[in-house]
């Protein structure tokens, strides 16, 4: 055969040392590197950093926003999704391209906006301020800005599940008598339950990181807006890499544990 | 369940035609380019400032500017007179390369091997960055003015007409008010407006018990502090923050407000009686110089920035000039405060940088409101 050089065993081999090499350059390498440094004077200074309450308190606020936007994108998300692949309307398709933009744009853009739409000189932002409350630069945001940047992982993770999804056995719930929100929750949930899981736990560590879009909109004022992203920010800013290498360890490591989470519970879900 | 079967299906059906050549030798290509250009990215823009750095000292020069981000306009305007001047004298062509960052950002990409010939800092704590690294000489301060090319003063920014009736720092404690200024752990530049608020306090202790209280500087930056709408990551984002409505006053320099004011802005710039003298150094990054060859431009165009052309740019701009004469043209618009004080009150930057943002300092103190 002519192709048969293309059939040589080597490119297999180096077809994997160079997917491998990418691996550890680009992923294994930069996050090793952070471990290693954050504790390359111990345990001592690493504890001293993260036992900072500025620090800490910065993570645990960080933990509660992001969860808050990922229970309102698993909300939000479903019913997107839903509404995406069981109607047909006119505009459809445009707007379920529209799913990734926020991808697609800078966060700091994204930020821009809420600043601009939210805003006390906007109209939602005047009509919140009389009602007393504050958007910009106060917790709102904050979720505001992380529900954005996390906005398509849970529509993409449930979206082919609920189109691959057989419709026979949601017929036969209805034909032996059962409610809609009966087949719902017992015939339609538990098959999208890996999707939205998947995408909750996606969207929830892509909001622990979100940087550009909260730093605009957030008031950075420890324990009440300042989250761990732009904490870190701002000791790498004066010169305090160790305390910012240590407090990434520790939403590093919250990441991990999570990403793992998800590949169980993906896992377990293929199983069944 | 089914759809779970179909996706381990799809897995399958990839799996048995992972030997399929077609493919993967270009994946196997694609990869390479990718990994190729990414390791050669790095160093593409330094290297061609070093190619026409390098040349004959008769052909065109290149010249690498690292500058803080408030300069910028000051820069564009004058470096246009420095070519024509340069050329007049030597016949060469001077292009620059730009690079505007916040200025510790700035300093620390120069440290970490932006090569830029000439830094623009907002202030001299950074410069001492590029001289820990061995890259500014110790003698960069022997310039005129201590090496210092613009002055400014730390004044509050309020909205138009100042319905607050605000006319000091004390003034922004009062209940209700709303402050905006950067964070100095974010921004480097923003050391100053927090360096005039404590001063302000020292300034305060010293009238009523004839000596500088610290205690009574911090107590009075927290009462300050209490009022914080939101710590800015920098001086910009302050301003910017300001202008969507957020806040009733902001602390920053005297020349943001201005070059705001002159682009449409209605602020009222409050410069109150106590507040600090801001002082923005320029230097030559030696190293780079001699690696590039561009010594003698890079010279010229510094001592070109204290020049009455440059200094006459900075003015127009914001900036109180340090060249008396170009003063004296704009006093009636850089009126000096009556209690106008310099970094020397609060103990010179080493003792500032200690006693104030240090890891425990004052400053980490009134933020965590220990």
């Amino acid at each position: 055969m002519q192709t048969s050089w293309l059939r040589h065993k080597g490119w297999t081999y180096g077809f994997r040392t160079t997917v491998l090499l990418y691996f550890v350059i680009l992923i294994v390498l930069p996050i090793a590197g952070v471990y290693v440094y954050s504790f390359s004077e111990g345990w001592g200074p690493f504890w001293e950093n993260v036992s900072d309450p500025i620090a800490w308190k910065a993570v645990l606020l960080t933990l509660g926003l992001a969860l808050i936007a990922t229970l309102i994108n698993v909300l939000l998300g479903t019913m997107i999704a839903w509404v995406l692949v069981r109607y047909r309307f006119p505009g459809r398709t445009v707007l379920n391209s529209l799913v990734d933009l926020p991808f697609a744009l800078p966060t700091a853009v994204g930020g821009l906006m809420i600043l601009l739409l939210l805003g006390p000189n906007s109209w939602v932002g005047g009509v919140a301020e009389r009602l007393g409350f504050d958007i910009v630069f106060h917790q709102p945001a904050i979720v505001i800005a992380m529900v954005f940047v996390t906005f398509p992982f849970v529509i993409r993770a449930i979206q082919p599940l609920l189109e691959e999804m057989d419709a026979s056995a949601e017929e036969a719930s209805y034909t032996l008598g059962a409610s809609r929100a009966a087949t719902f929750f017992r015939v339609i949930l538990p098959q999208i339950l890996p999707g939205i899981a998947g995408g909750a736990m996606l969207a929830f560590s892509r909001a622990l990181a979100e940087f550009g879009a909260v730093v605009l909109v957030a008031g950075n004022i420890p324990a009440k807006t300042l989250t761990a992203s732009v904490f870190i920010y701002g000791e790498v800013e004066s010169d305090n890499n160790l305390g910012a290498a240590a407090v990434s360890v520790l939403l590093l490591t919250l990441s991990l544990v999570l990403l793992w989470f998800i590949n169980r519970v993906q896992r377990r879900g293929g199983r069944e | 369940m089914r759809s779970r079967d179909r996706r381990t299906e799809v897995e399958s059906v990839e799996h048995a035609r992972r030997p399929g050549k077609p493919n993967k030798g270009f994946a196997l290509i694609a990869a390479i380019a990718l990994l190729g250009t990414l390791l050669s990215g790095c160093g593409t823009p330094e290297s061609s400032a070093d190619d026409s750095g390098g040349t004959a000292p008769k052909g065109d020069v290149t010249l690498v500017i690292g500058a803080y981000s408030v300069v910028k306009d000051s820069v564009q305007d004058i470096i246009p007179l420095f070519q024509k001047k340069w050329k007049e004298e030597t016949g060469q062509t001077v292009t620059f390369q730009e690079s505007y960052e916040a200025s510790g950002t700035q300093a620390r990409a120069i440290v970490g091997g932006f090569e830029a010939d000439v830094a623009l800092l907002s202030l001299e704590g950074d410069i001492d960055k590029l001289t820990k690294a061995k890259l500014v000489d110790k003698d960069w301060k022997d310039k005129p003015d201590g090496g210092m090319i613009t002055r400014s003063v730390v004044a509050i920014g309020t909205r138009e007409g100042n319905p607050l009736g605000i006319k000091n720092f004390a003034d922004l404690a009062k209940p209700g008010v709303k402050v905006l200024y950067p964070n100095p752990k974010t921004s480097g530049g923003a050391q100053w407006d927090i360096n005039a608020i404590y001063g302000a306090g020292l300034k305060e202790s010293e009238r009523e018990t004839g000596q500088k209280d610290p205690a009574f500087a911090k107590a009075f930056l927290e009462s300050v502090h209490a009022n914080i709408e939101s710590l800015d990551k920098s001086g910009r984002a302050s301003m910017a923050a300001f202008e969507y409505g957020v806040g009733d006053a902001l602390v920053t320099y005297e020349n943001e407000l201005l070059t705001r004011n002159k682009q449409g802005g209605k602020y009222e710039v409050i410069v109150p009686d106590d507040t600090i003298l801001i002082e923005n150094p320029a230097a030559v990054v030696d190293a780079n110089v001699d690696k590039h060859g561009t010594r003698e431009v890079a010279e010229a165009f510094v001592d070109f920035l204290w020049s009455q052309q440059a200094q006459k740019v900075f003015a127009e701009n914001g900036f109180r000039p340090v060249n008396d004469a170009v003063y004296k043209e704009f006093a009636s618009d850089y009126p000096v405060p009556p209690g106008l004080f310099d970094i020397k009150y609060l103990g010179g930057w080493k003792e500032v940088r200690e006693s104030l943002y240090s890891k425990r300092g004052v400053w980490y103190q009134v933020l965590a409101g220990i």
